[in-house]
């Protein structure tokens, strides 16, 4: 098809800052899980501030997505309507008035973003309990932390298998794009409680550098799903394949895409940690520098993936 | 569920009238809307939240004759496979008992999903209602026993109304006569139930090669991506789970600081 006969769904800025957010949020509550079962007593700071950081990154969540909406006051038509068919969709499943389609991930992202909000409210309140000198309920932190990471890790995930399951051109050849925002929600998110813990707390080297190392995997990841993503495209022979993929390496947004998403966001954070040896013991002042930089790269990929795509 | 209903367009009937533009805004009650200038007759572009069907202009660069010109009344396809029905997370989007394609305007919450979704670009969405529209088939009208609108006021009968197993025997048979006469390019798109998106419930007759309608050779499903995708996620997710578990694990520098 001619791809100017095909539609947008002109998601606006909005979208992009949910898809970050919520990136954020699944990665720092799997990275605070992570540190609480497998780290040891040093790690406690990390726990904590990614819960924190998880519950307070997905609040605003579906505020940004009910905004959005034709009709906001419908938003929970997204889970439950009246009485539901199964006419609509493959493996459709409904129970009283909810539905959850497998088929669309926009249906079972909703479902996911409900869920890991409720294991990240229950998280940062046990932790909360812990620090107020409670004793927490260690137990039940591990399952709500287990559940919760499922969820999380969907929730960073989706958005791209999301994009990946449109007819957008740009979006619909590549396979990559779940595996690409999944990387980059773990890297921002570890980057998030990174910056947390570097601007208050300079002195907790052995955090910051557990949390420099699991930004350099998920970054290391995410360059290799986004160069895999390009390639699929390219390779995958559509009509107009070239023009579609055209804004983003060489048109409208190819400054944003090689300055911002590949420069800023991974050439320069993973040089700054091999060669500044912020893997082995991290200095505030490099971490801070490298979270930000994480941080402001993993917003502009996604922004700039959805503009290209949307626009093409 | 009852019989499959369909449509079929046989765009070598068509005269570019525009009877079934008309008729479907008339009966439909949709909104008038600025004209657009596109080059040709053509008006809209494309389908837009007010303009259900739409009589496309093509022009075919010709050795022969220098330019053919293709005319072809457009629709939603009504695929067996759609994009937008599966991509809607609220079940606004249903199957009738018609095996048509339906947005219940009651249930959209306008997250228009489905308008990226279609591969067709058929859906559009509605800035009044907030919410996505597109052909209903003449819902109302084929709930009473009566065809659609395009349909009966199409004076060639170019488009045709009626179940879908007998218009597809009429269809197969209007391609045989048009090649008898010379049109060797005449072929249909979207009959094949067995084909792309499982058929299209409104298929079309056209005079040459798919792409000189804008329409795709090979229209896919979006949600096919769905599965592969999720696994490369859940790739990604063990190795960065796996490299975050190693990082926490192992000591960094040495000695405590």
């Amino acid at each position: 098809m001619e791809p100017g006969l095909l539609k947008s769904a002109d998601w606006p800025l909005l979208i992009d800052v949910y898809f970050f957010l919520g990136g954020i949020a699944g990665g720092a509550f799997v990275i605070a899980t992570i540190a609480n079962l497998f780290g040891s007593e040093r790690y406690k700071s990390v726990v904590r501030v990614g819960y924190y950081v998880a519950l307070l990154a997905v609040i605003p969540a579906p505020i940004l997505l009910i905004v959005d909406l034709g009709i906001p006051t419908r938003f929970l038509h997204m889970l439950m309507v009246p009485k539901p068919s199964t006419a609509i969709g493959a493996g459709a499943l409904t129970l009283g008035p909810f539905h959850l389609k497998p088929l669309s991930p926009m249906s079972a992202g909703a479902w996911a973003l409900l869920v890991f909000s409720g294991c990240a409210f229950l998280a940062a309140l046990d932790v909360l309990l812990e620090q107020r000198g409670g004793r927490g309920f260690p137990a039940l932190r591990m399952v709500i932390g287990l559940i919760g990471s499922v969820f999380g890790l969907f929730l960073a995930a989706y958005p791209g298998v999301l994009l990946g399951a449109s007819a957008r051109p740009l979006f619909v050849n590549g396979h990559w794009l779940g595996a690409l925002f999944l990387a980059v929600g773990a890297s921002t998110g570890a980057a998030m409680i990174a910056l947390v813990l570097a601007v208050t707390s300079g002195e907790r080297r052995d955090a910051l550098g557990a949390l420099m190392r699991t930004v350099a995997v998920a970054l290391v990841v995410q360059a290799i799903a986004l160069v895999l993503f390009v390639v699929t495209v390219k390779m995958s022979g559509s009509v107009g394949i070239s023009r579609a993929l055209a804004p983003l390496l060489s048109g409208e947004y190819s400054l944003t895409f090689w300055l911002g998403a590949v420069l800023v966001g991974l050439v320069v954070p993973l040089a700054l940690q091999f060669a500044g040896g912020g893997l082995r013991r991290a200095s505030a002042g490099i971490t801070a520098l490298v979270a930000i930089l994480v941080l402001v790269g993993g917003f502009v990929i996604k922004y700039v993936l959805i503009a290209a795509g949307q626009a093409t | 569920m009852a019989r499959t209903l369909a449509m079929f367009t046989d765009v070598s009937l068509c005269i570019g009238c525009r009877a079934c533009q008309v008729a479907c805004k008339q009966w439909n009650q949709l909104a008038p809307e600025e004209p657009e200038w596109t080059g040709s007759y053509q008006n809209h572009q494309h389908f837009t939240d007010k303009s259900y069907r739409l009589v496309r202009f093509f022009e075919e660069p010709d050795d022969k004759v220098g330019v053919r010109w293709h005319m072809m009344s457009d629709v939603c396809k009504h695929c067996a496979q759609a994009g937008c029905l599966e991509a809607c997370p609220t079940g606004a989007i249903y199957r009738t008992e018609f095996g048509t394609v339906n947005i219940n305007q009651d249930i959209c919450n306008g997250c228009r999903y489905c308008v990226s979704a279609c591969p067709f670009g058929v859906v559009a969405f509605n800035h009044d209602t907030g919410t996505a529209t597109k052909c209903t088939f003449c819902n109302d009208r084929i709930h009473n026993g009566l065809g659609t609108a395009c349909a009966k006021a199409c004076p060639t009968q170019s488009i045709r109304f009626g179940y879908r197993d007998e218009l597809a025997a009429l269809a197969r048979k209007r391609v045989e006569e048009l090649q008898k006469q010379g049109y060797k390019d005449a072929q249909l798109y979207g009959e094949d139930q067995n084909g792309p998106l499982g058929g299209l419930n409104a298929f079309f007759l056209i005079t040459g090669k798919p792409s000189i309608y804008g329409l795709p050779a090979n229209p896919k499903l979006p949600q096919r991506n769905v599965f592969v995708d999720s696994l490369l996620s859940i790739g990604s997710a063990i190795a960065v789970g796996i490299g975050a578990v190693v990082a926490f694990r192992s000591r960094g520098g040495k000695g405590e600081s």
